[in-house]
């Protein structure tokens, strides 16, 4: 029996979203790609979506394809581009199989010292066959992609409400970053102090580091001859 | 009865960092909780940007100081990804081995933590002193105790020692014994069951909504592990089974997060003895960085120093503490051999909201029995 999903069965599962995204039409766009290291090159469905049209996108893709993980958002400040300035790249991930799922030992007896209504019979096999998952069963990578163009309060609707674990993600966006959230409850911040002064957000990218240039870094490695752009100024 | 807020941490041994945890209580009751974190935020994503890719390795190893090597392996299979890079089939054996170890390093120094938190002092010199064979391994491998730096974009630091399979085989063989001895002390223990079970139930859709993944939610059943489900490495040439624990309807217990790491430290040791037996050009040999075997050949004249801008690489990771992922975006010519941006997933800043909302309805008495059985860990949280 195989031990993992497949390359094959990642490409028809991504297949099978792509043929039904068309609904959409021109503000959702997307395209299978594939990972380009290490020893295995799976396919995994990468989304363009215009902001006014991403809750949609996520009630269908919760609802129609068992997308049940919100994995990570996060935020990317471009200021050479004033199309889209702003970056919002979410991870979503289909976790596939659910309950039971492997049994890894039937005769283990903690299971009967524990619970002693649970007996082997209850236990039967029910080792999940990876051969034969079903496409909606078959997990797999999405990553999304929201462009916002130049303007000083940069925003996204939220999606704290269809998957919870999109709430600490995107307060930590807002925080760091400084892209907001609508339809967000409770945005604080999370990382930085809670006496950080409004409107400072570490990731953006006119907060150079000391190290920034990289070729500097080896003609005074320890620092001492520069101080940061920002000094002298009240931060 | 009135009710009140009270703030445990950030120094509390409840913790297990820096991190407070405002709880609203109403008598013994908790009603309410909120977390607050970043105690100890360094900056790391943004001190990458300032780096090229062979310097964020060592900033990947502190991310976590329980489990420095699976945050760094977390971080080059990223790396790779961007740089289109392949690793030979040795190296990712030699990988593999040296984050399963990392594993088992890491589920020992939990459950070293979480006995004394329920009760058990035993446990913590027990499982510290299984640990430090763990680590002896990995300081064979890596050359110092806590930090190893060990991975390579494209490979691995050196190959492994003469002897060391021999070693290895000979301690985890010993450990598999002692784990035996671990099930006697806790399993049968009064306090550690009465602290332990029916306490902290968690339910695994829910725990799928909010995030929480790896053991935590391999002990609610849900047999989710990125090993097999998103798969890298060596994974399927080896002989093991995704931990799982089958959990009541009301979902998991602490005692069933307890199981399910021990469970998961077997099938660790189970894999890497497993290894052991077809290891590509054998476990007792040892080649330098001039073969290919554990080193791409010539790594940057095939792999793009510079990944092009706006190109982007990431990779979903089972860490010890569920799926990590790092996201890669390349800077550009003009930007040299770092990255634009670098954005970490850690495990415990999405559990730890969620495990502090299990905690409503139990008692003051069982907060540290339920934060402590989510395994928190404050470096990789606060980044």
């Amino acid at each position: 029996m195989a031990k993992e999903v497949s390359a094959a069965q990642f490409q028809a599962a991504a297949e099978d979203i792509l043929a039904d995204i068309t609904d959409f039409g021109d503000a959702v766009q997307a395209e299978i790609r594939n990972h380009t290291g290490g020893r295995r090159k799976n396919a995994y469905v990468y989304i363009e979506v215009a902001a006014s049209e991403w809750r949609n996108l996520a009630k269908w893709l919760k609802k129609s394809k068992k997308v049940d993980h919100c994995s990570m958002i996060t935020g990317i400040h471009w200021p050479d581009n004033s199309d889209a300035t702003w970056q919002v790249v979410v991870h979503l991930m289909r976790s596939g199989v659910k309950n039971p799922g492997f049994v890894v030992s039937l005769d283990n007896e903690d299971l009967g010292k524990k619970n002693p209504k649970i007996n082997k019979k209850m236990l039967k096999e029910t080792r999940v066959d990876i051969e034969s998952l079903k496409l909606i069963e078959t997990p797999l990578e999405f990553e999304i992609s929201m462009t916002i163009p130049e303007t000083r309060t940069p925003s996204v609707p939220s999606v704290a409400d269809i998957w919870v674990g999109a709430d600490w993600n995107e307060k930590e966006t807002w925080d760091l970053v400084g892209i907001d959230f609508e339809g967000h409850k409770g945005m604080r911040r999370v990382l930085l102090p809670h006496d950080t002064p409004t409107g400072y957000h570490p990731l953006q990218k006119q907060h150079k580091l000391r190290y920034h240039d990289f070729n500097e870094m080896y003609d005074d490695a320890q620092g001492f001859g520069r101080k940061p752009e920002d000094s002298g100024r009240v931060k | 009865m009135a009710e009140m807020w009270i703030s445990m941490g950030p120094q509390h041994p409840m913790t297990h960092g820096l991190w407070t945890l405002k709880v609203k209580i109403d008598g013994e009751t908790v009603v309410d909780t909120e977390p607050d974190l970043g105690y100890i935020h360094r900056g790391v994503e943004k001190i990458c940007e300032a780096r090229d890719f062979t310097q964020i390795t060592t900033y990947c190893d502190r991310l976590c100081y329980a489990s420095a090597n699976t945050w760094s392996h977390a971080y080059i299979y990223a790396a790779e990804d961007l740089l289109e890079v392949e690793v030979p089939e040795r190296a990712e054996y030699i990988r593999m081995i040296a984050v399963e170890l990392q594993r088992i390093a890491s589920h020992l120094m939990w459950l070293g933590a979480y006995c004394p938190d329920v009760g058990n002092l035993t446990g913590l010199v027990w499982c510290l002193r299984e640990r430090e064979m763990m680590m002896d391994l990995m300081q064979e491998l890596g050359g110092s105790r806590m930090h190893y730096n060990f991975p390579r974009v494209g490979g691995v630091k050196r190959d492994l020692p003469i002897g060391f399979a021999m070693r290895c085989k000979a301690k985890l063989e010993l450990f598999l014994d002692r784990i035996q001895e671990y099930e006697a002390l806790l399993d049968e223990s009064t306090i550690f069951l009465v602290r332990t079970q029916g306490v902290g139930y968690a339910k695994a859709e829910e725990m799928m909504n909010h995030g929480v993944t790896g053991p935590n939610i391999r002990a609610a059943g849900h047999n989710y592990d990125v090993r097999w489900a998103h798969p890298y490495s060596v994974y399927d040439e080896l002989d093991w089974e995704p931990a799982v624990e089958r959990s009541s309807i009301k979902g998991s217990d602490c005692y069933d997060r307890y199981r399910v790491r021990v469970e998961e430290m077997i099938q660790s040791a189970r894999m890497i003895l497993d290894a052991f037996t077809h290891f590509p050009g054998g476990a007792d040999t040892h080649y330098s960085k001039e073969d290919d075997k554990i080193f791409t050949e010539n790594i940057w004249g095939k792999a793009p120093a510079r990944a092009s801008e706006g190109q982007t690489g990431f990779h979903h990771f089972e860490d010890s503490r569920g799926e990590s992922m790092f996201y890669l975006v390349g800077g550009g010519e003009e930007r040299g051999k770092h990255p634009y941006r670098i954005s970490i997933r850690s495990p415990m800043f999405i559990t730890i909201p969620y495990a502090s909302k299990c905690m409503i309805g139990y008692k003051i008495a069982d907060i540290p029995a339920i934060m402590g059985s989510f395994d928190p860990c404050i470096g990789e949280t606060d980044r």
